[in-house]
């Protein structure tokens, strides 16, 4: 697969060095597009500046063609990573081949599917599983991994009906080892010994694929889908083997990928200079861990649900705010999640200087544990296509999905520049 | 980039404005007068290519180039916008859907290839300024008539065109500008320039500079707004725009902004 990467990586490059030296002196056919970019982000953390946490540059290269009645895309990237060196390398991407016909289209192969109103945050939106290897640092684009999927649309004037086949699972990725995001999901402990199998993940055939099926109206004032997708949860339950031996209790994880039916509404509208989002999804068969950490984890369905208010005032400025959180369903005590988690969003952001200098602040505030994320960042377009940017990433809290990476909190600066 | 794209589809109205008025026997008031302005033929549909030059006070130059597509649908009026420079916004799409109805809110949509979604944004604020240019959402041509009072001042001859002289005073005591001087060309009725007055006086100033007719219909091919108050200049050029060529429907869907081609 790499290797197939690098001869694309060798044609696009050959494209565009005439690209680059102007638009006109391009050697790619008409029907063929080339564009991408480069960027390269170093951070300190905050409470020691001499230590790194993130430290890499990243080229992406798209292809775009269009010949006669077949359009296709192909994507790929090329990574340094000084931080974590199993990133480095070049990989592909997105890879498909679509056709638009009178009132239906089709595309094939690898591509990233988003769904729902949500910003930041997953609720219908899970057809293409998270990359959370440095989740924090990246754009919300580059954590999203393509699926090999067909997707057929049927298009009508205000109606869209949308029929995705997922034949391949691909789980999502977390951080492990040396990686400075990477959370120990085991603890020592004495008079245990703990140890983990590969995890278990459904093989590729018919009764495997996933599916899902959406209904769109897009009308005047008002937007509203429903959805059902019947997969495999991205995240595996960490089943136990439990032994007891010479007054030891060995623990073996087996993780394990269930089935998972996930049945999601959605709406989006505007009102003056306001739009409210609203986002819902039952989840049924997703499987919990229990508090006392030596039993296997319990299928409990649940609800997720987000509202939210984009407010436009003018003059540049941009107010993005969203309350979202999960009920359990027939929760029991046993369970290690809480019955009811809530998270609270708010971005705020203004543009200066004729639009080139956009100040934003965007925070996460997880309203159970107390704690928060917080990212204040500067972005100067210094010419068209080329952004300098800094921020200031900060983790408060002891606990939770944020408070863990407190002592991460970093400051950053990031040059990218679009091609 | 999101308040930008809502003003993208007052860009539209350069090229895309219903028909015609007949104004009374005794002449044409001021308000007649921007009525034809407002109304002059332009097609059933339209297709264009537009490219904005930023120029700054040491002639540094930023451009932005945008493919624009319109359509009527009876008094309404739809409008899909890509951008195509400069290259981080490329491949971004706005939908407009136009009413003609005041009070019927226009329906906006945005999609960005980076997050690969097209989303609801709301209703614009009139005094921004659109891609960091120097022309407002007004200044595009989406202000009602009703919105002003107009005077005639009377005829002047510029660039070699007979013009009326309006002075259009806003209802609106809020307003961005206090006062406005427009030149209407009488045979194309199109705004040949005007002068934009604030509290503390000329803040700025638009220009027609190249007007033509292209199959049988007036169009401002190339155009700039001179605003003395930033010390910065906006040329905005049509390279190439084509009237009534039967754009579908389907162009003007929800569902055809995913597809980054047009």
């Amino acid at each position: 697969m790499r290797a197939g990467a690098l001869v694309l990586l060798a044609v696009c490059l050959l494209g565009s060095r005439a690209t680059l030296a102007g638009e006109e002196a391009t050697v790619l056919p008409e029907w063929l597009q080339l564009s991408g970019w480069l960027e390269t982000i170093q951070s300190v953390r905050a409470n020691h500046w001499d230590e790194a946490v993130t430290s890499r540059a990243r080229l992406r290269l798209e292809l775009t063609a269009r010949y006669q009645w077949l359009d296709g895309f192909v994507s790929m990237d090329a990574e340094k990573n000084w931080q974590i060196e199993d990133e480095t390398g070049v990989e592909p991407h997105e890879a498909w081949l679509a056709h638009v016909g009178d009132g239906w289209d089709l595309r094939v192969g690898r591509q990233i599917i988003i769904w729902g109103k949500a910003d930041g945050v997953q609720i219908t939106d899970i057809i293409s599983p998270p990359d959370y290897t440095e989740s924090v640092s990246r754009d919300l684009d580059e954590i999203r991994m393509p699926v090999e999927a067909a997707r057929f649309r049927l298009l009508g004037s205000s109606i869209d009906t949308e029929l995705i086949l997922i034949p391949t699972f691909k789980a999502a990725v977390l951080p492990t080892g040396d990686n400075p995001w990477a959370v120990s999901s085991v603890a020592s402990s004495d008079g245990y010994r703990f140890s983990s199998m590969a995890a278990t993940e459904p093989a590729t055939s018919l009764a495997n694929t996933e599916v899902a099926v959406k209904m769109s109206a897009y009308l005047s004032g008002l937007d509203v889908a429903a959805s059902v997708f019947h997969t495999w949860d991205d995240y595996a339950a960490l089943h136990r083997q439990v032994r007891e031996a010479n007054g030891i209790t060995e623990m073996t994880f087996a993780p394990r990928h269930h089935r998972l039916t996930v049945f999601g509404i959605e709406f989006s509208r505007p009102w003056s200079d306001f739009v409210f989002r609203g986002e819902t999804a039952y989840y049924k068969g997703r499987y919990r861990e229990l508090s006392d950490g030596e039993r296997d984890p319990l299928p409990k369905d649940s609800v997720k649900w987000l509202g939210g208010v984009d407010w436009t005032p003018g003059n540049d400025w941009s107010v993005i705010t969203q309350l979202t959180g999960e009920c359990i369903l027939e929760h029991e005590d046993i369970l290690a999640d809480r019955a009811n988690t809530l998270m609270a969003t708010f971005n705020v952001s203004k543009k200066l200087l004729r639009q080139t200098l956009t100040l934003s602040n965007m925070v996460y505030l997880g309203l159970d544990d107390r704690e928060i994320f917080n990212r204040f960042k500067v972005d100067y377009e210094a010419r068209d296509g080329l952004h300098l940017l800094a921020g200031f990433d900060v983790f408060g809290g002891d606990d939770g999905q944020f408070g863990i990476y407190k002592d991460n909190s970093q400051l950053w600066v990031k040059v990218k520049y679009s091609f | 980039m999101q308040r930008n794209s809502l003003h993208i589809a007052v860009l539209a109205a350069l090229v895309s404005l219903p028909c015609s008025v007949s104004p009374s026997q005794a002449g044409p008031t001021g308000r007649e007068i921007m009525q034809l302005e407002d109304n002059r033929p332009d097609g059933e549909d339209r297709k264009s290519v537009m490219t904005m030059t930023l120029i700054n006070k040491r002639g540094g130059e930023r451009v932005r180039t945008v493919k624009i597509f319109s359509r009527d649908f009876g008094k309404d009026k739809k409008s899909t916008m890509v951008f195509q420079k400069p290259a981080d916004v490329r491949g971004t799409v706005f939908l407009n859907w136009e009413y003609d109805q005041p009070d019927h809110e226009d329906d906006k949509w945005l999609y960005m290839p980076a997050l690969k979604k097209e989303r609801r944004i709301s209703g614009a604020s009139k005094n921004e300024y659109f891609m960091g240019t120097d022309f407002t959402y007004d200044d595009m041509g989406d202000r009602n008539v009703d919105e002003d009072t107009h005077t005639l001042m009377g005829e002047e001859r510029l660039r070699d065109r007979d013009c009326w002289k309006i002075e259009a005073i806003p209802v609106d005591p809020e307003d961005m500008y206090t006062r406005r001087i427009l030149w209407v060309d009488k045979e194309a009725h199109l705004l040949l320039q005007g002068e934009y007055y604030d509290k503390d006086g000329l803040v700025k100033v638009y220009r027609a500079l190249d007007v033509r007719r292209e199959n049988g219909i007036w169009t401002i091919f190339r155009s700039e707004m001179d605003n003395i108050s930033r010390e910065h200049k906006t040329l905005m050029e049509i390279s190439e725009i084509h009237y009534d060529t039967g754009l579908g429907e389907e162009l003007f869907r929800v569902s055809a902004l995913q597809r980054g081609h047009f």
